[in-house]
């Protein structure tokens, strides 16, 4: 594999390159017209524009990207994480122009894009799944039947899409019609198709993914868990590797799990097995990411390896040299999502220019980082500017550690969610361990910021005034 | 010790509240500031030094010898503003109406020595009921003490007048001798006589402000060069002129840094219509040579048909004078020839290089200007060009008639250098009146006269409505094309920095007045 | 007694005395540690404007800018004034003698500014006068081909 191009942007782009220029192995870019200045153009030894801002029109035109992908003779496209990662037909047309696909087959990324074929497909290998449908349902006495072997609470999924639409939880059998019929219009007028899942509600749950690594010779690992309950509108903010809940024994079984999910698609390359864990630490399946995922760097850190080496070391055919038995847990990482957000206003996208940037420095502090001082933010893309992640030898430390960090990371030009990531850090909840997935909407409020923000504003006026009256008694002379 | 310094401080105190807290609170109801509050929005923070806090005045008729205000109704002394000295007064209108009287004449004529001597302006801030009546003529005296610096200090320091409060009777003679004045709209008025004494020797009605307000003077009479909307506005106005000034005669004016570019204005292209008919507003032309944001207009209101004002070209400061054809199609007349000249005088006082933009079809032609001495005030100007010794640099954008062409900086008058559009025409008058002089006989005896007359004025047009006559002379240094042009005056301004001209000894010419 | 506007948003009014409580030390040019409550807190001047009276502080990272009025700046906003507040021109004149050669706008019409309102003949040169601000006509005061004085009524806005 002599040449990579990266069919990405922003921080992921630079990471990926970073551990191929590590390799040996040169780097192509591709960019919309609107990134010619980006980061990650400036870091390849090639780069090639490929079309306007709008991802359809660049960052998501498979075609146009294996075009370059041929003309500069690319050994292998490696796709990162969003875009064209999960993309069955972008795999297709790699396998079909002969370019290497860094990642599974397309046929894996079909199976485990559908939620329901995914199911389908780890059932022989009795992985542990929230009890519900295993078809999407449209009738509802039949619905309610199931609801009721069940037991509520349950909650009804939209089959067709996600992001919280569609999605109702019933708390008992007597609202369960009307809940079903507004589920049911709700995602008929989303997603066109009104076909729901009814599956058991887990109260209280943390969000546990374990990372798993598969070669074409049949050898599968997995690189323990990570926690990732932090969220906001069902996006990850914060997360963790090792979880504080997992025991050994939990994260042996879950483990197994995650490697029999992989093994029941005849997996290759990286990828995350989502699982959903209840008070009682019984965890269920939710579905696999085909992908690298944004958050690897806390498992990289604390497994030492490096994924994306292990990732195209993979797709050049080589064996995974590393024993299971062989990988221990060292240390406890955190990771920041630093979003161009404004956790003030609901955390709606915060656009402007970057007047200031400038990044924390230091030991076990790693940031991949996607942007630098005097950028403007494009509002085409996701607003992620970069990742802030801490190590420490224990979990206390890697959390003052993210806390110092946050403070040397001075941003300003625009909002972001660096003092919501100082709020999390300070949180009890957070600290002791004892939080799950609805961390946000039970602790965090704005007004909390905005208390801390009066009083930094009153000091720093104290302090201002302080020095005027200071400066009031220097002698001054006419020019 | 401690209790002497206890009655210094007492003192102080007293001299901060001037005429009282009452009549401080009664200044701000009228919405007007108290003199004190002026200065020190004035100045740049803390660099005020008071001089003369405790001056009170020595009158003992009619009962003055009981009524003493430290200050004497006026506050002087000396700070910075953006770092450079100034001298200041300011009339206080809380003591005695701000009434002037011998001790408060003699402060203001202490610092106006001072300025003259260590070579820095002196800003005015004029709030006052005019003479103290009790000291008779005392007062009177006061006034021509301040009228006597005032002249000595003409063109050796800036004098800025800043009418902020009543302006009557003999006082307003200092404003009108210091360079410029700037009154403050509503609160301020300037008038030698009073409503009250016109009505009883003219029998007119008429109120303070219609007979002296800041309307009228920047309108009508031309004396305020400025107005503002409030005290405020009126100071940062002082101060924005200030930093195009120098300190003095002996200094250029203060120059901002300045990084160069290219320079070149492409906007400057599209102002001036194919149709000569067509007005044109010349600001546009302004705002398309000078920097950024930088021009600053003396007597907008007066005399619309030219402009004057400062503005910067490349950081360093200029004088800018421009015919407006979108007024009076630009003409020269009696209000704008005096406007013109007074500026381009005090330019030449203080080292400020002229520039001078030229669209003038010649003199207003009516028995209005000639029974007004169009004839002696158009001369002022011809008189201030010729006369003035500063670099000057004229650029005609189109029109340049007859008298006019020569009055408006031409080259044999001095200028050093002069530019032209290359739509300019530089003619003794317009085509279409030529024609039908010179081809008079034709014309009249053609079947078509008019078609004649259009073809005759083609002619002359050809010939000489268009600049290459007068550049074939050397009259015109250089066609340039618009966008050019302020490369090609930086260029010039830059080259003539240190232009120094002796003139035969003299004590001051005649000029017309 | 000083007012404090702190990043436009944030006002504060605080005396000479209660600064002088203030437990602070400056560490480095430009960096003051303060104990406030006995918590710890640092700040540090990003930047200095003595003259403007406005200075931008760090604390905790986060970026506040103050502005500090003093009582002369009280009482400037006490008496209303503003800088650059403009007249509301109401009725357009007619800035020198001339024939109307063309009248634009109708009673009752929007305008915006710098919409043409009518063209003055003078001098043999056609002036546009164009509207100074937005608004609704209110009447016209002349018809196309008459002659006017200077300063005779056009226009008049609502």
């Amino acid at each position: 594999m002599k040449k990579i191009l990266v069919a990405n942007r922003g921080e992921i782009a630079i990471r990926v390159m970073r551990t191929a220029k590590k390799m040996g192995i040169k780097t192509v870019a591709v960019f919309s017209e609107v990134d010619r200045n980006a980061l990650h153009v400036k870091y390849a030894d090639e780069a090639v524009c490929i079309g306007p801002a709008p991802s359809n029109q660049s960052y998501l035109r498979g075609d146009k990207i294996i075009e370059v992908a041929k003309s500069l003779n690319v050994d292998g496209i490696h796709p990162g994480y969003g875009f064209l990662s999960e993309n069955a037909e972008f795999a297709e047309l790699c396998e079909k122009n002969e370019v290497l696909f860094i990642g599974p087959k397309s046929h894996a990324i079909k199976v485990m894009g559908s939620k329901l074929a995914a199911k389908e497909t780890v059932k022989s290998y009795n992985i542990p799944m929230v009890p519900g449908t295993e078809e999407a349902i449209t009738d509802i006495p039949e619905a309610k039947k199931i609801a009721n072997e069940i037991g509520f609470p349950i909650l009804i999924k939209a089959s067709a899409g996600g992001g919280g639409k569609g999605m109702r939880i019933v708390e008992n059998a007597t609202e369960f019609e009307s809940q079903m019929d507004r589920a049911i219009s709700e995602a008929t007028n989303a997603f066109g198709d009104g076909s729901v899942f009814i599956e058991k509600y887990v109260g209280s749950p943390r969000h546990i993914e374990i990372q798993v690594m598969a070669d074409m010779h049949g050898n599968y690992l997995h690189f323990f868990e990570r926690e990732c309950s932090v969220q906001r509108r069902h996006q990850k903010v914060v997360e963790e590797a090792p979880s504080a809940v997992l025991t050994p024994e939990l994260r042996e079984k879950m483990g197994q799990a995650a490697i029999n999910v992989a093994r029941s698609c005849d997996y290759i390359g990286a990828g995350t097995v989502e699982f959903l864990l209840d008070e009682n630490l019984n965890f269920y399946f939710l579905e696999m990411n085909t992908r690298l995922q944004v958050e690897h760097p806390v498992s990289e850190w604390i497994s030492g390896v490096d994924l994306v080496e292990l990732q195209i070391k993979v797709a050049r055919g080589e064996h995974l040299n590393i024993k299971q038995e062989d990988l221990k847990i060292n240390g406890h990482a955190i990771e920041l999502r630093v979003y161009a957000e404004d956790p003030m206003n609901d955390f709606l996208p915060s656009v402007g220019n970057l007047e200031v940037y400038q990044l924390p420095v230091g030991e076990n502090i790693r940031v991949d980082n996607g942007f630098e001082e005097g950028m403007d933010i494009p509002i085409y893309y996701d607003p992620m500017l970069s990742k802030l992640i801490t190590y420490g030898k224990t979990r206390e430390e890697a959390i003052a550690l993210m806390i110092k960090a946050i403070d040397n990371y001075h941003v300003k030009g625009v909002q972001t969610t660096l003092p919501f990531g100082r709020f999390v850090c300070e949180h009890d909840a957070f600290r002791s361990g004892n939080f799950d997935t609805h961390f946000v909407k039970k602790y965090y409020s704005p007004s909390l910021l905005e208390e801390q923000h009066k009083t930094e504003a009153e000091m720093a006026a104290k302090i201002a005034l302080k020095q005027y009256l200071k400066d009031q008694q220097l002698l001054r002379l006419p020019n | 010790m401690d209790s002497k310094i206890k009655t210094l401080n007492d003192k102080i105190a007293l001299a901060k509240l001037g005429g009282g807290k009452a009549r401080i609170d009664k200044q701000h109801q009228k919405k007007k500031l108290t003199a004190r509050e002026r200065v020190m929005y004035l100045l740049d923070e803390g660099s005020f030094e008071e001089i003369g806090a405790l001056v009170t005045h020595r009158t003992k008729e009619f009962g003055m010898a009981n009524q003493k205000f430290y200050g004497d109704g006026v506050v002087t002394g000396y700070g910075t503003v953006n770092g450079r000295l100034v001298y200041v007064f300011a009339q206080d209108f809380t003591v005695f109406g701000g009434s002037l009287s011998e001790t408060h004449a003699e402060k203001i004529c202490k610092i106006m020595d001072m300025a003259v001597n260590v070579g820095a302006p002196v800003i005015g801030l004029n709030d006052s009921g005019g003479a103290r009546i009790q000291e008779g003529v005392r007062s009177l005296g006061g006034y021509a003490d301040i009228f006597y610096r005032n002249v000595q200090a003409s063109g050796v320091i800036p004098q800025i007048s800043a009418i902020m409060g009543p302006c009557a009777g003999g006082a307003v003679y200092s404003p009108a001798m210091t360079d410029f004045t700037l009154m403050v709209e509503d609160t301020s008025y300037m008038f030698v006589t009073g409503p009250n004494v016109v009505k009883t020797v003219t029998n007119e009605e008429v109120t303070s402000e219609e007979l002296g307000g800041a309307s009228v003077h920047s309108t009508k009479s031309g004396v305020a060069h400025k107005t503002s909307s409030n005290d405020v506005e009126c100071l940062e106005d002082v101060k924005k002129l200030l930093s195009y000034l120098p300190q003095s005669n002996k200094e250029k004016p203060l120059e901002i840094p300045y990084e160069l570019k290219d320079e070149v204005k492409t906007v400057l292209d599209d102002i001036v219509p194919d149709n000569p008919n067509k007005p044109y507003d010349m600001h546009e032309v302004i705002t398309g040579i000078i920097d950024e944001k930088s021009f600053y207009e003396i007597h907008k209101d007066f005399a619309e048909n030219i402009i004057v004002g400062f503005a910067r070209l490349g950081g360093k400061s200029v004088g800018i004078v421009a015919n407006q054809p979108m007024f009076l199609a630009g003409v020269l007349d009696v209000n704008s020839s005096t406007k013109a000249a007074r500026f381009v005088r005090f330019c030449d006082c203080f080292n400020i290089p002229l520039l001078v933009l030229e669209d003038v079809p010649g003199f207003l032609p009516g028995t209005d200007q000639e029974w007004n001495a169009i004839i002696t005030n158009g001369a002022k100007l011809l008189y201030a060009f010729s006369e003035a010794t500063v670099p000057r640099v004229t650029v005609i954008t189109r029109k340049a008639y007859g008298g006019a062409y020569d009055v408006m900086n031409s080259k044999h008058i001095g200028a050093d250098m002069n530019f032209a559009w290359p739509n300019a025409e530089i003619a003794v008058m317009g085509a279409k009146g030529a024609a039908e002089i010179i081809f008079k006989r034709e014309i009249s005896t053609a079947d078509d006269k008019d078609n004649k007359w259009k073809e005759k004025e083609a002619e002359y047009a050809e010939l000489f409505a268009n600049p290459y006559s007068a550049a074939e002379r050397g009259f015109i240094d250089e066609v340039i094309l618009p966008h050019n042009t302020r490369r090609k005056l930086i260029k010039a301004f830059a080259m003539l920095e240190n232009k120094e001209v002796v003139k035969p000894q003299r004590k001051h010419g005649n000029i017309p007045l | 007694m000083y007012k404090l506007k702190v990043n436009k948003t944030y006002s504060f009014d605080l005396s000479e005395e209660s600064i002088d409580k203030l437990d602070s030390v400056e560490t480095t040019e430009g960096q003051f540690h303060i104990l406030q409550n006995n918590t710890s807190v640092k700040a540090t001047f990003t930047k200095s404007d003595f003259n403007k009276k406005c200075y931008t502080v760090n604390v905790n990272n986060n970026s506040y800018t103050v502005e500090i009025n003093d009582a002369l700046d009280q009482q400037i906003e006490t008496l209303g004034f503003e800088i650059g507040a403009s007249k509301q021109v109401n009725s357009i004149k007619a800035p020198m003698p001339g024939l109307i050669l063309e009248v634009s706008v109708k009673e009752g019409q929007n305008v915006k500014e710098d919409d043409a309102l009518l063209i003055l003949e003078a001098m043999k040169m056609e002036n546009i006068i164009n509207s100074p601000r937005d608004g609704v006509i209110k009447s016209i005061a002349v018809n196309q081909g008459e002659t006017v004085d200077k300063n005779s009524l056009l226009i008049e806005f609502e």
